[in-house]
């Protein structure tokens, strides 16, 4: 997909209040930072910025006082809903620079475990791995066809695309296929069910004996 | 047996109010898809335990199940045919107190359409709106 270039303005008025008017615009604020200089306060098109955000862009092209410059989305802060966008980083890159960026791991294909009887547990759906970021993938596909009861799949065993170095321990299960426990049928209490504990209780009950 | 904790500090508690949204708690973060209350109030032990039932029973043993709430508030009632006054009650049950963004359940390890039934099921035992929800991968 094409990128979109966003339009940035930038914000003179900093603080809680006048982020919400952003906001309430149809702005949404952001800023960038990084390589020690200053810090910039900007708002983007809040339905453009939301538009690449949902099309999993790690990247913004931004066109601010009439340049275009890439830069690396590095945090999003989400509404109480996970929905919508509040705040967005952004981070500077030169040209040439190798970035930190989590993706995601998506597991492709039923192991042969699960006719077996086992269960594919996928305990890490992301990988933290070092790129250009023009190089950045937008998942790393990992087949789990092979998996056999008791088997996992590790961080090592991923195949990454080229220009990409892995991060993470090379020993992180990324998948496993295991046989769950039997689960512990607990008889339901009766109505007189046992109470917690209530914490200093018992000492106070101790307490005036052993004064006495 | 329903969830209640282990120790507490005071047997019995006030109702208090529940005002605002979730600020933690929000989003998911263990599997892979989750179940997002939309209104605030209390949800029971009893109510708890019959979604991951309900969750579990529908995924036969498939994936996993996460229960992202715990029962910290005794609730106290008097028993019946009492007259006011005497004190407070002795505690009946417990409950979780939600906000709107609570994730509530989260299933990790089956198909996003196995996930959406199961939680239509658990949704069904539930006192108050929900809405099903993906995890967000990268940022």
């Amino acid at each position: 997909m094409e990128q979109l270039v966003l339009k940035a303005s930038r914000r003179t008025n900093l603080g809680t209040k006048h982020a919400c008017r952003e906001r309430e615009a149809g702005r949404l604020p952001a800023i960038i930072y990084g390589h020690g200089e200053d810090p910039e306060p900007i708002s983007l098109d809040a339905h453009d910025a939301l538009l690449e955000l949902q099309h999993g862009a790690r990247v913004f092209n931004l066109e601010l006082d009439g340049k275009q410059i890439q830069y690396l989305v590095k945090d999003v802060q989400y509404d109480y809903l996970d929905t919508n966008p509040l705040h967005v980083d952004l981070m500077r890159v030169k040209v040439g620079e190798k970035v930190h960026v989590k993706v995601g791991v998506e597991l492709r294909g039923t192991p042969e475990g699960i006719a077996e009887g086992g269960v594919l547990d996928h305990p890490v759906s992301e990988v933290d791995v070092e790129c250009l970021i023009t190089q950045i993938p937008e998942t790393i596909v990992a087949g789990v066809k092979h998996l056999k009861v008791g088997e996992a799949l590790l961080a090592k065993d991923l195949e990454l695309p080229a220009g990409v170095t892995l991060l993470t321990d090379p020993e992180e299960r990324i998948a496993a296929v295991r046989v769950l426990a039997e689960e512990i049928v607990e008889e339901e209490a009766g109505e007189e069910a046992e109470q917690p504990e209530v914490i200093g209780r018992a000492k106070e009950e101790e307490g005036p004996e052993k004064e006495g | 047996m329903a969830l209640m904790p282990k120790r507490i500090k005071y047997r019995k508690s006030q109702r208090g109010k529940i005002r605002g949204r979730a600020s933690r708690g929000n989003s998911v973060s263990y599997g892979e898809f989750g179940l997002q209350v939309l209104e605030c109030g209390w949800i029971t032990a009893r109510q708890i335990e019959a979604g991951r039932v309900a969750a579990t029973h529908f995924l036969h043993r498939e994936g996993r199940v996460y229960v992202r709430l715990f029962p910290h508030k005794p609730v106290s009632a008097k028993p019946l045919e009492t007259r006011m006054g005497k004190g407070k009650g002795d505690p009946e049950f417990w409950v979780a107190c939600v906000r709107p963004g609570t994730i509530m359940y989260e299933i990790g390890g089956v198909v996003e359409d196995v996930a959406r039934d199961a939680f239509r099921r658990v949704a069904a035992k539930m006192p108050y709106r929900c809405r099903f929800v993906t995890r967000r991968v990268g940022v």
